[in-house]
């Protein structure tokens, strides 16, 4: 956990909604078109992105593939996933409050 | 008019891949199309004479892709104009907007990072190569030999030009890094 947390936190916008879009299970396109929902299409992941980002958040533990439906793999977080993203959440919520009244 | 046009070398004149993805993406553009790219299309393409067309063009090496490497692309819409070596050539038509496979700073560095990986690993064969011929000349005894010096003399020049081409390759990438 302490050694996931120094390599993640602070984390970069992409591994973030990767992160939170596994917290269901979602495959490499889905993820690109929730993240582009969310963003309301601020964030348009590329094809390379998401497959580099999974195939490092796997190899972490933070994700983990649940199954495989007509050729597309699908992942979810995993505990430790779901930790981490908690944590840097918080970190966020901090830097929010902090900055409040700017402008 | 010409309808076919050969291009030799492109792989070791445009070194860098943001500087490759132009290349082809102007030669598109300009009506000079490729359908299929071989593992020799580094050293020689054959364009074809087509209407000009808008494609973004995607160079990622890939030396151990996992299963779902292809199968990511293809969802988002990539065809695979083909491979060579270990770099795989992905493109997209597109209207407006120039579509991203590597849509982040950290994304885009790790790319360019494969690559020099890649090339760090040829430099050591090679400089481990020169190391060799120059071991095998003088633990046998045909120092005075003309022939094996002139061998040994020709050989290492040959393994030093490359090892600053590599070098001279590798840096450029480096400099190029975020691109």
């Amino acid at each position: 956990m302490n050694k996931m947390q120094s390599k993640y936190i602070p984390m970069t916008e992409t591994m973030f909604y990767i992160l939170l879009s596994l917290q269901e299970e979602r495959y490499g396109y889905g993820i690109m078109k929730h993240v582009e929902t969310l963003t309301s299409g601020r964030i348009v992941l590329g094809a390379g992105t998401i497959y580099q980002s999974l195939g490092k958040l796997q190899k972490d533990g933070l994700i983990q593939p649940v199954k495989e439906i007509e050729r597309k793999k699908i992942y979810k977080a995993t505990t430790l996933g779901r930790k981490i993203l908690v944590v840097e959440a918080k970190r966020i919520a901090e830097i929010y409050k902090n900055s409040e009244g700017l402008r | 008019m010409k309808n076919k046009k050969v291009v030799l070398l492109s792989g070791f004149r445009k070194v860098v891949p943001a500087e490759y993805e132009s290349w082809l993406e102007s030669m598109a553009l300009e009506g000079w199309n490729i359908n299929k790219i071989h593992q020799r299309s580094s050293l020689w393409m054959i364009f074809e004479r087509t209407e000009g067309k808008k494609y973004r063009y995607v160079y990622d090496l890939q030396a151990f892709p996992r299963k779902e490497y292809k199968t990511t692309y293809e969802q988002f819409g990539w065809e695979l104009v083909g491979k060579m070596a270990s770099v795989y050539i992905w493109r997209k038509e597109y209207i407006d907007t120039r579509p991203e496979s590597f849509s982040d700073a950290a994304s885009l560095k790790k790319r360019s990072q494969q690559v020099l990986w890649a090339l760090v690993l040829t430099f050591v064969l090679f400089l481990a190569s020169g190391v060799l011929l120059a071991y095998s000349y003088l633990s046998t005894n045909l120092q005075g030999a003309n022939w094996a010096t002139i061998q040994l003399i020709l050989g290492e020049c040959l393994i030093g030009a490359m090892l600053i081409y590599l070098g001279l390759t590798m840096r450029k990438i480096y400099i190029n890094r975020h691109l």
